[in-house]
């Protein structure tokens, strides 16, 4: 079937399976393995997009349902060769060790960001209750959210 | 900031491939696309316990893209253990790539290999099995009663171990106090985010490489070159990036199954688990039922000590030999006891296998011996941290076992910094409160390894080289699980050779590559024992280095010196880029070392955890409002890498203790294995942590360090349970301590 979506910016026009789940057409159509999948029932996040502003588990919505609209990944968040508040955030605050929730997290820290410039730390804590990582114990992500939204906020100040 | 003196010691750089990490840009093995890759799909236990009838294929085999089906009549009979690392180990070989006596909930009966992932997944569903059902022994106190059902031929009872120094038996008599407990610890999930998988492919001169997230590569050569019947130079292993670990993927479990597969087909064949299969169908933590018995005296020492664990392997042994023994030996580290017996028995139970899991069975003992001690405080009337304080070893005390030396033991430091970060006697005072919602304090210590060193044989060889454009490549199998391993070596070489960590390479492992090691990314050994071998290597290249610039610069070697990746003399200065190419052109040499170090020692590393929780006492529900943890970590080499694991182990440790458990129905299937069945912290749930480390150096380790990852989750159960048990005044004795549980312990009181 036909789909017509905006990925990243730009706009696509595919022929694929209506079977396809999103987290398919991402990974396997179109070979951006950024998106990590974790559990396949919405309960981890590893495949966390941003769907029209909104967070989403990419593994529950199927590839149809994106049609005319936006999905932003985590390929998406680099921008003409700079990374992005959140991505240097995460670098500076050791938020990073084994890397395979971090494409989700950041993906939830964006939306949380673009909602809320300025959240508390438990809208931090709550944004991301859908996140699980294994690695650090949040506490470097949360710190590293808190920093972005700092970093955005003297950039547009 | 670097430790003093120190340049790149100390320094929180972030892990080396962070930024391929920051952009998604970075493929897991799951990410990995080969030509021509087939899918396979495992068909796996539906019961616990049983033998295969029939196996029904005709359905299966007519979806299309169906490449082929394998089961337990094609698969080698070469059983194996996947725990083992040496060749040579004496191992109880038990397992098969796949079997028709299923012994678990998730053991492998065959695999389907298909052109798509979907294909494979279809015809799964669709091979019929009927089994010849039987009892599952799910509960390990039940495992090696009489009448329990053998799960393997020679029974379900696997080992006893006994340790024991001095006579705890007639020092028993003397004490004051006697205090018993038995206590519970539960068989968990790992839960690293990436789930198992791995790639196989085989050659035209039928070498097979597998592509894997590992933590040993050398062992996974071994594994596949027994299960299979092959010689070891017909197996390459390659280490994938790893999506986390935490031991879960220490054992080689897909890698004999997915080279056995593309044997058979002749193409590439990716193996990617989902995440009912993983919390199946790998590895657990280790449960274990301990029975303590303290003997104190009214000044509050411990004068005698019997322990006894009985460990449930799960349906395969592993590594369930050597476990206890890791469980046992710690037991004579971190208190002055003279006088104890550490005993153990293995068994096997219908329950997913158990195996390596962070700690190594320290977590459990820990547990055990912690919430146990708080007892006897509690009998004593005496401050657990006093009481903790009047027995706890010195620095360089001896292992009354015989172990080696526990080197620059720092635990009293932890503990007196801890209760003043903590605030202890302050909250000591506070009440606990009388309604609805109570409050308490706890606390616990632990111990744990660096190394093999006294056990199994401990040594790694590295290359390194200085090339010809200034940069130093280090060969050495490396496994970073997202701990910082890679950046931690980094740091040692570019403090020995004063170079910039980011002229530094470092390359995947890879069996073909990198010269031999003996254990692999396992036993909290890579900081102390292959971090001191980067070092003494690193010294002999920067040896090499001041000779060759000795001639270069017409100086002797004592009035040289290293800078920023120059050698400076009194009358000029030469770069290490120009050095190697005059080393080449003119000496005919090249800067390269091949190091073979033997780790020299086992110290132990300690550490002291404080937590204060909220426990309601209507639903059950614990919050835990503070945390505090100290680690006599000898030096660190990262401080951001060590304050990660610190925190990270925290979590986990929060697991354990209040909601992480496998749990199985009746007849021993599995009721908990997927995310929404199983729950691990998430964000809200997790406290502030505050770190605090001891570096008073160890003698024998790199730059004075020790080991950290594993020890910061021992001591997190005990210490929190400890918590509850003082805000509630009961005696909960089973992890995890589920609002269920809490209720019921409040009712007992």
């Amino acid at each position: 079937m036909r789909l017509d979506f905006t990925l990243n910016g730009a706009v696509l026009s595919l022929d694929i399976d209506p079977g396809l789940r999103l987290i398919d057409l991402l990974r396997d159509v179109l070979d951006m393995t950024g998106t990590k999948e974790g559990c396949g029932e919405g309960e981890c996040g590893a495949c966390t997009i941003i769907l029209d502003g909104v967070a989403v588990d990419s593994c529950m919505v199927m590839a149809m349902q994106v049609r005319g609209r936006e999905v932003l990944t985590v390929e998406g968040l680099e921008q003409k060769g700079e990374l992005d508040e959140l991505q240097r955030a995460f670098i500076d605050s050791g938020a990073i060790q084994c890397g395979y929730c971090t494409p989700g997290m950041l993906m939830s820290a964006k939306a949380l960001l673009m909602r809320t410039p300025e959240p508390t730390e438990h809208e931090i804590r709550s944004a991301m209750a859908g996140n699980l990582c294994r690695c650090t114990g949040y506490l470097k992500i949360i710190q590293a959210v808190q920093k972005a939204s700092q970093m955005q906020s003297a950039h547009h100040a | 900031m670097p430790a003093a003196g120190l340049k790149y010691i100390g320094k929180s750089i972030p892990i080396h491939d962070v930024r391929e990490k920051a952009t998604g840009a970075l493929r897991y093995a799951g990410d990995l696309k080969l030509h021509g890759v087939l899918h396979a799909k495992l068909v796996l236990s539906e019961i616990a316990h049983g033998r295969v009838k029939h196996l029904d294929l005709e359905q299966a085999l007519a979806v299309p893209g169906v490449v082929g089906i394998y089961t337990y009549r094609d698969a080698p009979d070469h059983p194996y253990n996947s725990h083992q690392w040496l060749e040579g180990m004496e191992v109880q070989k038990d397992e098969l790539i796949f079997t028709d006596h299923v012994r678990f909930h998730g053991d492998r009966i065959a695999a389907v290999v298909a052109e798509t992932r979907e294909a494979s997944e279809r015809a799964a569903r669709l091979v019929h099995v009927e089994y010849d059902e039987l009892p599952a022994v799910i509960d390990p106190e039940a495992a090696g009663l009489l009448n329990a059902t053998p799960i393997h031929a020679s029974g379900n009872h696997i080992v006893h171990k006994r340790i024991a120094c001095g006579d705890a038996e007639s020092r028993m008599r003397d004490a004051d106090l006697v205090i018993e407990d038995r206590i519970e610890t539960p068989k968990v999930h790992h839960a690293a985010m990436e789930t198992h998988g791995c790639i196989a492919e085989v050659d035209a001169q039928g070498t097979i490489t597998v592509r894997t997230p590992c933590q040993v590569i050398f062992q996974v050569q071994l594994i596949v070159s027994q299960a299979l019947g092959l010689p070891m130079d017909k197996v390459r292993v390659l280490k994938t990036t790893l999506g986390g670990s935490f031991g879960g993927k220490g054992q080689p479990i897909l890698e004999p199954v997915a080279a056995f597969l593309a044997l058979k087909v002749g193409k590439p064949v990716r193996l990617v688990l989902d995440r009912t299969e993983t919390i199946l169908s790998t590895r657990t933590r280790t449960k274990a039922i301990g029975r303590v018995r303290t003997g104190v005296d009214r000044k509050g020492r411990i004068v005698a000590r019997e322990i006894h664990m009985l460990v449930d392997t799960g349906a395969y042994c592993t590594n369930g030999e050597v476990i206890p023994m890791a469980m046992g030996k710690k037991s004579f580290r971190l208190y002055q006891i003279q006088d104890q017996i550490f005993e153990a028995d293995v068994v096997y139970t219908n329950t997913p296998v158990a195996g390596a899991c962070r700690g190594y069975g320290s977590p459990q003992i820990c547990a055990v011996t912690e919430i146990n001690l708080d007892h006897a405080a509690r009998a004593l009337g005496m401050d657990p941290v006093e009481f903790r304080m009047r027995n706890l070893v010195h620095p360089y005390n001896a292992d009354p076992a015989g172990g080696p030396s526990i080197g620059n033991a720092r635990i009293r430091d932890c503990v007196t910094k801890g209760s003043d970060l903590f605030q202890w006697r302050e909250k000591s005072a506070r009440p606990k409160g009388g309604g609805r919602i109570a409050r308490g304090i706890g606390m616990a210590c632990c111990t744990h390894g660096n190394g093999y060193y006294g056990g199994f044989p401990d040594f790694i060889t590295v290359d390194l080289r200085l090339t010809p454009d200034g940069a130093v490549v280090i060969k050495g199998a490396f496994h970073d699980l997202g701990c910082g391993t890679v950046m931690t070596m980094m740091q040692i070489a570019a403090e020995v050779l004063d170079l910039d960590p980011s002229s530094i390479l470092i390359p995947d492992a890879d069996t073909l590559v990198c010269p031999f090691d003996s254990a692999g990314t396992q036993a909290s050994r890579v900081t102390y024992v292959c971090g001191g071998a980067v070092h003494q290597a690193a010294g002999e290249l920067k040896r090499k280095l001041l000779e060759s610039a000795a001639t270069l610069l017409a100086e002797p070697i004592s009035g040289l010196r290293l800078e920023q990746g120059y050698v400076i003399g009194s009358s000029g200065r030469a770069s290490y880029q120009e050095i190697a190419q005059y080393a080449q052109r003119q000496l005919r040499s090249d800067l390269c070392v091949n190091l073979l170090y033997q780790s020299p020692g086992n110290p132990a590393s300690y550490g002291a955890h404080f937590a204060e929780v909220e426990v309601d006492r209507i639903t059950g529900r614990v919050r835990v409002l503070d945390y505090v943890a100290v680690h006599d970590v000898g030096q660190a080499i990262n401080t951001g890498f060590v304050e990660g694991q610190i925190q990270g182990s925290v979590q986990m440790g929060l697991g354990m203790a209040l909601m992480e458990e496998l749990t199985f129905d009746a007849r021993g299937r599995v009721t908990s294995s997927r995310f929404s069945r199983y729950t691990v912290p998430n964000a809200p749930e997790m406290p502030n942590v505050r770190v605090a480390l001891i570096e008073e150096g160890e003698e024998s380790g790199p730059f004075g360090a020790k080991s950290i990852g594993e020890i910061a989750t021992v001591p997190v159960a005990p210490a929190i349970i400890n918590a509850i048990n003082d805000a509630l005044g009961t005696r909960i004795s089973v992890m995890p301590a589920t609002p269920e549980r809490i209720v019921a312990a409040i009712q007992d009181v």
